[in-house]
């Protein structure tokens, strides 16, 4: 299985991710994000950061993380790469104040090995979708640029 | 061919009726003739009709020639809302608050200019600064930043950045009352304090340009504009604190839409009613992020004059450098128009569209007012921008507004694909234009071919009266992020 997929929008980007289980699919939803970023270029894990975010539902979850790790970047240059999530609601929670808990581990950004990044503006609602087929989870989600 | 269920009204308009889609108040009307017509997407054209059907909508749901596909809006849309009865959507405003454009005039001609391109490039590519990752001049602090988001561009003149005359030149004079600091969250005080003053990447630039048409002499006179001259174009917003803003808020409205049982056909639509807590919130979020937009461009504007001074080894007034005019193309205003032969305050939402006032408006500086608003049209970086003016129609037809840039044909990793093997800044070179940008990539993505053609997109608003032609601007040198 693929981890993720870069959707190709005029004017904005998007991932499609995948993932066995959801909280899979989040640290690949994430996975997509850095690719956007970063490209390939490889990210050491040289410091981490612990991160908690809250939703109303699963989608807003999903984009609460991205919007989270979106902050983090823009903010701190903090790009991610090792992802173990604490935290994460059980399936048919109660879809008031869902909330994940994650470790995210990785570096500062250095355009000299990263490349000259790519400025995500924020995850969006925008034809959002978290399916499940089969045993198999896909998100997708666009991206402002 | 033009979709069944719409309307060509005349060779610059098409309506969507209210019959296009159930639940729409009021019609939908977009700006392209036939040929801009070939580029609508149809997602757009559900945009605009999905707009048509908020709450206390005035008019039509407006799109500008450079009509693309957006988040709940489009880009390129025009939304007026009645205060007592309509809605305020961070949608319509966009993550970007305040993206808007400033132009410079100089006294210096093409021929002036041209020797000394590469070094003023490379110098305002270092003193201003650009691309991922960038790092402002200035530093601020917590009460920095809130004297900010309260005094917009003033703060930067208060800080020796610029002249008091500027704000004039500048729409709003740089500043809209109402910002309120105490409604930022901490998170946007975080991602704001080390970005003022810097210019950020896709397509934001900094211009260096010549003026190499004028389409109207009078008007090109009173604005200090004439053939062969060189300007500078600073494009850029409030950068992460704006993103940030409009993040925080979409959240808090979208529970404020289902709160006030507001039927929305698409999730990032999410609005509340003008007078509700939530709306008046978010205006004051969106004001205090509006006056940071104002605030960064008078920065960039005033390292781009020094840029220039050490370059010539002249100052500033020898070079004749100063403000045409600032224009904010993302943004949300209470403007008062006429609906209906009545005077009306709304509420208005400019996506991805200027405000274009017409001459004798109130808001306008004195020099200009016999003129009509200047309008500043960025292009992709190997075309051309436009200087437009304001006019009377548009203040009948769109809540005096019109297009703001050429909007995207090319996805960026369509343009990516296509520029492979290219140098595209060699290919800009061999026409006379220096790129400076942090990556190669950016200059792929923003080529040319990955944009419309601006001169259709101005030639449609220009023939359709919502503002006029006054001078083309060639690029000469540009910094990308």
């Amino acid at each position: 299985m693929q981890p993720f997929e870069i959707l190709d929008i005029t004017g904005d980007a998007g991932i499609r991710a995948f993932g066995t289980d959801l909280e899979e699919l989040f640290v690949n939803a994430a996975a997509g994000l850095y690719h956007l970023i970063a490209g390939s270029s490889p990210v050491r894990e040289t410091r981490t950061v612990e991160l908690t975010v809250t939703g109303s539902s699963l989608e807003s979850l999903l984009v609460s993380w991205l919007n989270e790790l979106v902050f983090q970047f823009d903010t701190y240059g903090f790009l991610g790469k090792g992802i173990v999530i604490r935290e994460f609601p059980s399936l048919g929670a109660q879809e008031e104040g869902l909330r994940m808990r994650a470790e995210v581990r990785g570096e500062d950004f250095d355009q000299a090995r990263h490349g000259r990044g790519l400025l995500v503006k924020a995850a969006t609602y925008h034809r959002l979708k978290i399916e499940k087929t089969g045993g198999m989870y896909t998100a997708e989600i666009i991206l402002d640029i | 061919m033009l979709h069944e269920k719409l309307r060509r009204i005349d060779e610059t308009r098409i309506e969507v009726p209210v019959t296009y889609k159930k639940g729409m108040r009021v019609p939908g009307l977009i700006y392209v003739d036939s040929r801009l017509e070939q580029d609508l997407e149809i997602q757009a054209i559900d945009q605009v009709a999905n707009v048509a059907a908020l709450p206390g909508i005035v008019g039509a749901s407006l799109a500008m020639p450079d009509i693309h596909t957006g988040y709940g809006f489009t880009i390129g849309g025009v939304a007026a809302f009645g205060l007592k009865d309509g809605v305020v959507s961070p949608g319509g405003v966009g993550y970007d608050i305040n993206c808007g454009v400033r132009l410079l005039r100089t006294n210096l001609g093409k021929q002036d200019v041209t020797p000394k391109l590469r070094d003023l490039v490379a110098l305002l590519y270092t003193d201003v600064p650009s691309g991922v990752g960038s790092k402002g001049r200035i530093r601020l602090n917590q009460d920095d930043e809130r004297q900010i988001l309260i005094k917009g561009a003033a703060w930067a003149v208060e800080h020796g950045l610029g002249e008091a005359s500027d704000l004039q030149y500048t729409e709003s004079g740089g500043c809209l009352d109402g910002a309120d600091p105490s409604l930022i969250s901490p998170k946007a005080y975080e991602r704001g304090r080390a970005q003022q003053g810097t210019l950020g990447s896709g397509n934001h630039f900094l211009e260096i340009q010549y003026v190499d048409e004028i389409y109207d002499q009078k008007a090109a006179d009173a604005l200090g504009l004439f053939e062969g001259q060189v300007t500078v174009m600073i494009h850029t917003g409030s950068r992460g604190f704006g993103h940030q803003v409009c993040t925080d808020f979409l959240e808090v409205m979208e529970r404020a839409a289902a709160k006030y049982h507001i039927d929305l056909l698409d999730r990032e639509l999410a609005s509340a009613p003008f007078n509700s807590p939530e709306a008046q919130d978010y205006l004051g979020a969106m004001r205090a992020a509006a006056n940071y937009a104002w605030a960064n461009r008078q920065c960039i504007m005033s390292w781009t004059k020094e840029a220039f001074m050490k370059v010539f080894g002249a100052g500033p007034s020898s070079l004749g450098m100063s403000l045409v005019y600032d224009v904010a193309h993302n943004i949300a205003k209470v403007e008062e128009h006429l609906v209906d032969g009545k005077k009306m305050r709304l509420i208005v939402h400019r996506k991805g569209a200027t405000r274009a006032f017409p001459p004798g408006h109130i808001e306008l500086p004195p020099a200009y007012r016999h003129l009509g608003q200047p309008v500043l049209i960025p292009g992709d970086m190997g075309r051309a921008s436009y200087v437009l003016l304001g006019t009377e129609k548009a203040m009948q037809e769109t809540f005096g507004s019109t297009c703001h840039g050429a909007g995207r044909v090319m996805s960026r990793h369509q343009a990516i694909r296509k520029a492979k093997g290219r140098a595209i800044w060699r290919e800009l070179e061999d026409r006379g234009i220096i790129v400076r940008s942090a990556g190669r990539e950016t200059l792929a993505e923003e080529m040319s071919e990955a944009y419309k053609d601006i001169a259709s997109v101005v030639d449609i608003v220009h023939r359709a009266g919502i503002s006029t032609k006054v001078a083309r601007l060639r690029p000469m040198g540009v910094i990308k992020g």
